[in-house]
């Protein structure tokens, strides 16, 4: 039983958080600019690359780097939207579709570019696990998770006390009253923006301190990512969250071994998430918290 | 008396196929304008053109003697007019006192009184404020369409089918709310199915036929013309 927690139950949920990040800023982007964004994935690496080169020119902890990371992250995902999505917002968002296709090809390759092909990892040297009786928590998993659940939180009185934040939920639920009330759509598209962006870089950087930071490392995520978003209801940002947390959990503890086996090797736990949302989307495509159909 | 809303000429549509062959009207400060006409006389489109949301081809728009052919809405809400759309009037997931608020989203300082205003006209919303709007009754959720639009306090206000859908008893209730909105110093500009209703209120009325004007007047004067009633409104004056 200790076991599954420390070896399983743990794991997945710091899994599911930074699914969580990512799901959130794809529900966001759906529910706002009407498209499923295929460079979602590249993006959490494009902030995981900037957070580890802060870190390592500036010799900071890892989460020293967040804000430069976020920062940097988000003037990419706004000029990737000027140069790429903006011009196709009038059409079909079939043509935003493949547009994010080709900006995900681009991120990927500019990353090998710049920081080559090989792994990196955020130097912290070794830390002891905290030890409470029999339960074991690595530092990194205390502080990924607290600070998933501080960004969240963040994120819910964004949407829910500002006006940008209003604007975007109005916007999501109604794009034409909100165009008519007098919002600029164009900048609460600037906005989603820069808080999907935020959320991809906190994402990629946990990623990168709990394993390694790789140019493919956010492109592996994106089916769980969609599978998160499509379970908690796409358009639904608080759904993902708990999208992101049961997929991340039912991918680990499928790997638990039963009399000496497990349910599913380690080696294909991606699967897992991919039966996930292939059953979505037959059974219950409006998700779980019934949001809009994909 | 000046028009404060006029439209001359209006052509235009989705698309390559025009739904509007020539629409003019003039709306003053204290009308109540009724647009009526059967189904696909381009009575909303006439009412979208006027706010924006369809591309004119030919004629001209203006809103307190300023030109606004062509502008777009966040251009016109600023200058005093809102449109309450037929459908799709309210923000679903969002909480009643939400809606309002988005209503006055380009207002800047206190907008309390706004709300205040909204609450006392429409008392059911006041109770259900924290409430997502789209739980709310069919006549309810029009109360929320038009208080989002009277949020910005306009000079005149649009509405497309107010009482569509809606039972005996709510039409009355918004129709007497339209009237009180209208006693307030706001010009009121409707696009209405319930034609005779609409028109015995009206102190000016449009009769719209494939796109074009086919007869204006007093909302009595027009429910008085033998032709109007024939063709029109169904029956006998």
């Amino acid at each position: 039983m200790i076991e599954l927690i420390n070896f399983y139950l743990i794991p997945g949920i710091v899994l599911g958080c930074i699914y969580a990040l990512g799901a959130i800023g794809l529900s966001l982007v759906f529910g706002i600019l009407r498209f499923a964004h295929f460079a979602h994935g590249d993006l959490l690496t494009l902030g995981a690359y900037f957070a580890l080169a802060v870190a390592t020119t500036l010799a900071v902890p890892a989460l020293w780097a967040l804000p430069f990371a976020i920062a940097a992250t988000a003037a990419a995902a706004l000029l990737l939207d000027r140069l790429f999505y903006q011009p196709l917002r009038a059409r079909h968002s079939v043509a935003t579709v493949i547009a994010s296709f080709g900006v995900a090809l681009m991120i990927r390759s500019v990353v090998q570019l710049i920081w080559g092909p090989q792994d990196r990892v955020f130097e912290s040297g070794i830390r002891p696990p905290l030890i409470i009786g029999d339960f074991r928590f690595a530092e990194r998993h205390i502080y990924i998770v607290a600070a998933a659940a501080a960004i969240i939180t963040l994120l819910h009185v964004f949407l829910t006390r500002t006006r940008a934040g209003k604007a975007m939920r109005a916007m999501s639920d109604e794009p034409s009253l909100a165009r008519v009330s007098g919002i600029n759509t164009e900048r609460v598209v600037a906005w989603t923006w820069i808080l999907a962006a935020a959320l991809l870089a906190a994402g990629g950087l946990f990623l990168g301190i709990d394993t390694q930071v790789k140019p493919q490392m956010g492109f592996n995520l994106i089916l769980p990512m969609f599978a998160a978003a499509i379970l908690g209801g796409i358009g639904k940002p608080y759904g993902a969250i708990a999208g992101g947390l049961v997929v991340g959990l039912a991918e680990e503890l499928a790997t638990v071994p039963i009399g000496g086996t497990a349910l599913v090797p380690p080696s294909y736990k991606s699967a897992v998430a991919f039966v996930i949302l292939v059953a979505m989307l037959l059974w219950r495509p409006t998700g779980l918290f019934r949001g809009r159909v994909f | 008396m000046s028009a404060i809303l006029t439209a001359d000429g209006l052509v235009g549509g989705y698309g390559d196929a025009d739904v509007l062959n020539g629409v003019s009207l003039a709306v003053e400060s204290t009308d109540i304008a009724v647009i009526v006409g059967p189904n696909g006389a381009g009575k909303s489109t006439a009412l979208k053109a006027l706010f924006g949301l369809v591309k004119l081809r030919e004629g001209r728009v203006t809103l307190l003697g300023e030109d606004i052919t062509g502008a777009a809405p966040d251009a016109i809400v600023p200058r005093g007019m809102g449109y309450v759309p037929q459908e799709r009037n309210i923000f679903p997931n969002l909480t009643v006192h939400e809606n309002l608020e988005m209503g006055a989203y380009i207002r800047r300082g206190d907008i309390s009184t706004a709300y205040d205003r909204v609450y006392s006209l429409f008392p059911p919303l006041a109770e259900r404020r924290r409430s997502p709007a789209g739980t709310l009754s069919g006549g309810q959720r029009q109360m929320v369409a038009i208080g989002r639009a009277l949020m910005l306090e306009p000079r005149i206000l649009l509405l497309d089918e107010p009482t569509v859908g809606l039972s005996p008893l709510f039409i009355e209730q918004i129709f007497d709310r339209i009237v009180e909105i209208n006693r307030a110093g706001i010009a009121v500009l409707m696009v209405e199915q319930n034609a005779r209703y609409a028109l015995r209120l009206a102190s000016r009325g449009y009769v719209l036929a494939g796109g074009r004007n086919r007869f204006s007047g007093t909302g009595p004067t027009l429910l008085a013309d033998p032709e109007v009633a024939r063709s029109f409104l169904g029956g006998q004056a």
